[in-house]
């Protein structure tokens, strides 16, 4: 099964923006503004995240996984999300 | 003396009330977070999930020499409480160390003593110079350091001790190569997903830099002794694990007293009942609740209404203690505050 990178993107910025940002005004949030850099999300919030996407998309994050290329955007997310689809499909 | 208060609009499940950053209700004056809180038995099963994990790594790390665990114990109830856990439930060997900020009550204190020695775990006290911390407590309540975010749980001031204590807790474990280093965080303090976990050297340097960034402002870049160091990282054979058992473990405030009082730990009288341990942190709140508008233990207290630890009307009663005027002023004299800083009538505290 694909999964489609588009939608995948649109609930990642979803719950960042609601759950982080506590908004739904889009232009808060560009595609690779830095969650670590910017302070938008802490240590706390990236393993918000893991659960998050593990439990939204069905895959297994492991330990090693969790590293600033994979979580640090919007677009790193979405991309690492379609990779684990890709490599695990269910 | 009559306060004249003025009502807050609170959510009508939890406690957060209108004040708390981005909140909204919906028509029935529930909040989002309410809201978006799983059902029970999604959070009986993510708390089984995390105990089995637990466990698992317990047998793997038990039968090793040295210490297994290293306990961040800050000599109040739910730390202490789970010091005994680790002990005796799961029977590994923890060195527990104390970081003391220099506002640590002097029956916090002997509690640690006492305790330490009736379970039979070895302690270390870590007590950085005061004129540092004295810097670093001033500059968390002067200055907008932390990103409003990380003033939604805590103070700024709780912030700066927790950024040591992590710090420090993370350099003993690494030069220490324990496997596990365990928090006594209560349900209502850390989410689920932070409960345990295994960080990594790539995603520790980031958060290392953004949790030192402030600390080392505000002293001339003195903190480095209490963060571990690039040679940490670079030689650690493994990261430990990060572990906050009472997140996941049946927790009761009650039997937990019981037990920790078996173990000759006495309720410090002179803190406010929000800490066991801490006589800053009522100043703490105090500055919080005036710079922020609503009490930094809000989104706690309210995580405990939610899931059903606390009731709501105890979260209520809670956050309406108002700090003891003489404690306060020994804090505030202490740092050498330079300036009062405004009361805040009891009757507004959100
Ligand atoms: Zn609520």
């Amino acid at each position: 099964m694909s999964v489609q990178t588009t939608s995948v993107e649109a609930t990642i910025r979803r719950y960042i923006l609601e759950s982080f940002l506590f908004t739904d005004d889009e232009s808060q949030l560009p595609d690779d503004a830095s969650f670590l850099e910017e302070g938008i999300v802490d240590s706390t919030g990236v393993l918000e995240l893991v659960m998050f996407i593990e439990e939204t998309f069905d895959i297994s994050v492991e330990d090693e996984e969790i590293l600033p290329e994979n979580f640090d955007s919007v677009t790193q997310l979405a991309r690492y999300v379609h990779r684990k689809k890709e490599s695990d499909p269910t | 003396m009559e306060q004249q208060t003025k009502p807050v609009k609170r959510c009508t499940r939890c406690i957060l009330p209108e004040t708390f950053p981005g909140i909204h209700f919906d028509e029935a004056g529930t909040c989002q977070f309410c809201r978006r809180q799983p059902g029970p038995e999604k959070r009986t099963e993510r708390k089984a999930r995390l105990r089995a994990r637990f466990e698992e790594l317990v047998e793997q790390i038990r039968p090793r020499p040295g210490y297994h665990c290293l306990m961040a114990w800050s000599g109040g109830k739910d730390s202490t409480y789970t010091l005994w856990l680790l002990k005796k439930q799961f029977g590994l060997h923890v060195l527990a160390f104390t970081f003391d900020n220099g506002f640590i009550s002097p029956t916090a204190l002997k509690n640690i003593r006492v305790v330490a020695e009736n379970l039979g775990v070895d302690y270390i006290l870590t007590k950085p110079r005061f004129d540092l911390l004295r810097q670093l407590f001033v500059a968390s309540i002067q200055s907008d350091i932390y990103p409003p975010r990380a003033l939604e749980r805590a103070s700024g001031i709780c912030n700066t001790c927790m950024a040591l204590a992590k710090g420090i807790g993370l350099r003993l474990a690494l030069e220490r190569e324990i496997p596990l280093l365990a928090y006594g965080w209560s349900p209502g303090q850390a989410p689920l997903s932070s409960a345990l976990f295994r960080t990594n050297p790539s995603m520790l340097r980031t958060f290392l830099r953004a949790a030192m960034a402030p600390l080392q402002k505000a002293t001339d870049g003195k903190v480095q002794p209490y963060f571990p160091q690039e040679r940490h990282l670079e030689t650690a054979q493994e990261m430990p694990y990060n572990v906050s058992p009472l997140g996941f473990l049946e927790y009761d405030e009650a039997s937990a007293l019981r037990r920790i009082e078996g173990l000759g730990w006495q309720r410090p009288q002179d803190t406010d009942p929000n800490s066991t341990n801490c006589l800053l942190n009522s100043f703490a709140n105090q500055v919080h609740l005036e710079q922020m508008g609503y009490h930094p233990y809000v989104m706690e207290l309210a995580s405990l209404v939610r899931e059903g630890y606390m009731s709501r009307e105890e979260a209520l009663s809670r956050l309406k203690v108002a700090a003891s005027p003489e404690v306060v002023a020994a804090v505030r004299a202490k740092l050498r505050i330079p300036h009062r800083w405004r009361q805040q009538p009891p009757g507004d505290r959100q």
